[in-house]
């Protein structure tokens, strides 16, 4: 943690750049979806715009987290508090996934249309 | 009593109190928004219906998102400013923070109002048409609802010749309104018989109204009052005689299960009627002459002959036409038609010409025409682009949403190429964060459209109850919209009342800010992932 003013003053300097690649990521997810040059996979959206558009939200996520909150130098405690939150979000969401191997399905269900 | 570890961190977990209680409430916090992550997940793979895909204005969610990462920004400069000790930056820094989160929230409001007086309606045969409805004209003014608000011309006419009123039940707003209307069409609604009733235990029946009273609340509460009493009294008799009749039964059949012999178990009536009052749970009126009512349709169960309202009055009388009139259409939308004539392995195309709208509206007709021009381009466009695969089919083709929806964009694009002028630069602005701009763009560019009742499949504003997509929107924004408020409030005291700790324990303030701020990061990071997966997926 930046305690010393000469630390925060770095500190704050980091903010900044991360604050700027947190606006350029925002750019580049809506470029991605309303631009058809920039578009990705097939034209419009498919499972690419989701993976680019997820990946890009999951770094800026993962800065915030990391920069904003501290997470890159913190005590061991908060580690454990915040993964343990992490995951059981994973594997709740991923018992309730279990639900796609009931064999008894509606045809029309999942086709997506 | 001076708390410990406020300002310097315990040994053992190398965090000072607060801390250690924000990444708790974080931890628990990530479960929540985690859990409706996967709802959203689960009701749009899931959707029996086409998923509103991208359908959310972009521009005011990208400036609320640049709102809020400006604002995470400026939080942890607020700290930092804190941490070196200068009370004046903090307080700079900290406004902005708090200043972002109202425009944030302004601009949320604006979205849901839009939102919430937005119309939609899908027709029998799955065609969705948005836009906005007109109003119920009282001569040449607006006509009022009993909350004095304005009617919308969506209302169910019936040319009614009786009511009948359940008295437990009926809504004293709804009779009022009623009789006004009644009073306005020369119309009086009365008694259609005598109600003659027992009133006390033992004596004759006495006439409680006469035939030909007028229908007033007051006289329903009376009616009411008395029926409540003759129901309680006859209720008191019947238990008690099944009381009885059970201990009987029960000393003829000892050692039985009740079960065994509780069908044969039965009250006297014949013996008790004498002692019973009379019940009058409804009232019946007639209306002379019949007159037109309207309700809103919400409100009733229509059918011709017999309807019902939601307080379970009967009305009777002949259903009239009751057409739901659109002042405004902006938006033709076959995607779920589309979906439904695919299902039946019918051609698009096939279904969409035989649509009720494409067959009355020369409107839709026209737009129809025009967006299979604009698709067909589009085909050509993809194709030139980007060629052929393997298989000789072209590499990329419209979506669905392009194949089937004429949004109120492209309706705008159509009225100008028909020769409408281009909107200005505001106005223009003005439509990306409140929608259809009719009254730059005009009749034109957004006519009107009646569609008959029968027609009429399910009708609703843009809230949850439209469907599940805007049932999950409004339930994470608005859980976030909740989030942005109250870390708001949090920082706003540190700015506003913190004045006086910085001067006594600034360390103290210091680590309350840093705690304020990890939450603050915390809404932020939750938007990061709402706002690609609502508004741009």
């Amino acid at each position: 943690m930046a305690d010393t003013p000469e630390a925060i003053q770095k500190a704050v300097r980091t903010y900044m750049f991360v604050g700027g690649i947190l606006f350029i990521g925002t750019i580049i997810t809506v470029l991605v979806a309303t631009v058809p040059a920039f578009d990705v996979g097939r034209h419009g959206f498919d499972a690419w715009d989701c993976v680019l558009g997820l990946a890009i939200a999951t770094v800026k996520a993962s800065l915030v987290a990391f920069i904003f909150m501290h997470l890159n130098h913190e005590r061991k405690m908060v580690y454990w508090l915040f993964a343990s939150g992490l995951v059981m979000v994973c594997s709740l969401g991923g018992l309730t996934a279990l639900a796609m191997l009931d064999p008894i399905v509606d045809t029309f269900f999942y086709s997506g249309r | 009593m001076e708390i410990p570890y406020v300002v310097t961190p315990r040994k053992d977990t190398g965090l000072f109190n607060s801390k250690i209680a924000i990444w708790l409430f974080l931890a628990s916090e990530v479960m929540l928004f985690g859990g409706f992550f996967s709802a959203y997940v689960f009701l749009r793979i899931g959707a029996d219906y086409p998923w509103p895909e991208r359908t959310l204005p972009v521009l005011p969610g990208l400036i609320n998102t640049f709102v809020l990462i400006g604002s995470s920004v400026t939080v942890v400069f607020a700290w930092a400013a804190l941490k070196m000790g200068q009370w004046r930056k903090f307080q700079i820094f900290m406004g902005i923070t708090v200043f972002c989160a109202v425009i944030f929230m302004i601009l949320k409001g604006v979205e849901y109002s839009v939102k919430l007086h937005h119309q939609a309606l899908r027709l029998k045969d799955y065609t969705v048409v948005e836009g906005h409805l007109g109003y119920e004209m009282d001569g040449d003014k607006l006509a009022l609802d009993h909350n004095g608000k304005k009617i919308e011309e969506n209302m169910i006419f019936v040319e009614t010749t009786a009511l009948s009123y359940s008295v437990v039940r009926f809504y004293k707003p709804w009779v009022e309104e009623i009789l006004a209307q009644a009073g306005h069409q020369k119309s009086k609604i009365v008694l259609s018989e005598d109600i003659v009733a027992v009133t006390r235990e033992g004596e004759p029946a006495e006439l409680i109204a006469k035939a030909g009273e007028s229908l007033s609340p007051e006289l329903l509460s009376r009616i009411q009052k008395l029926h409540l009493s003759a129901r309680s009294h006859n209720s008191a008799y019947r238990t008690d005689a099944l009381r009885k009749e059970w201990t009987l039964a029960k000393a003829a059949n000892p050692g039985v299960s009740d079960w065994k012999f509780a069908s044969e178990v039965n009250i006297d009536m014949d013996a008790l009627s004498p002692k019973l009052l009379t019940e009058l749970s409804t009232v019946s009126f007639k209306v002379e002459p019949a007159a037109r009512f309207d309700f809103k349709p919400r409100d009733i169960q229509e059918a011709d002959g017999t309807s019902r309202l939601r307080d379970d009055t009967v009305v009777t009388g002949k259903l009239l036409a009751s057409p739901m009139v659109f002042h405004h259409v902006d938006a033709i939308d076959f995607q779920h038609l589309a979906m439904k004539a695919e299902e039946k392995g019918i051609d698009p195309e096939v279904a969409i010409q035989n649509s009720w709208l494409i067959k009355n509206s020369p409107f839709a007709r026209k737009a129809w025409e025009w967006h299979t021009g604009e698709v067909a381009k589009l085909k050509k466009e993809l194709l030139d682009d980007y060629g052929l695969d393997k298989n000789g089919e072209p590499k990329r083709v419209p979506t669905h949403k392009e194949l089937y929806r004429i949004g109120w964009k492209e309706l705008g694009v159509m009225a100008e190429e028909g020769g409408q002028p281009k909107l200005s630069f505001s106005d223009g602005l003005k439509e990306e964060f409140l929608g259809p701009n009719y009254k730059a763009r005009g009749d034109d560019t957004f006519p009107s459209l009646s569609v008959p009742r029968e027609q009429i499949g399910f009708a609703a504003k843009f809230t949850p109850a439209w469907n599940t997509y805007y049932a999950i929107y409004f339930t994470m924004t608005g859980l976030h919209g909740l989030h942005v408020i109250g870390g708001a409030l949090v920082l706003a005291y540190y700015l506003f009342f913190g004045r006086k700790m910085f001067l006594s324990n600034p360390e103290w303030l210091a680590n309350r800010v840093e705690v304020g701020g990890l939450f603050w990061h915390f809404v932020d990071l939750v938007w990061i992932f709402v706002f690609p997966i609502l508004y741009l997926m």
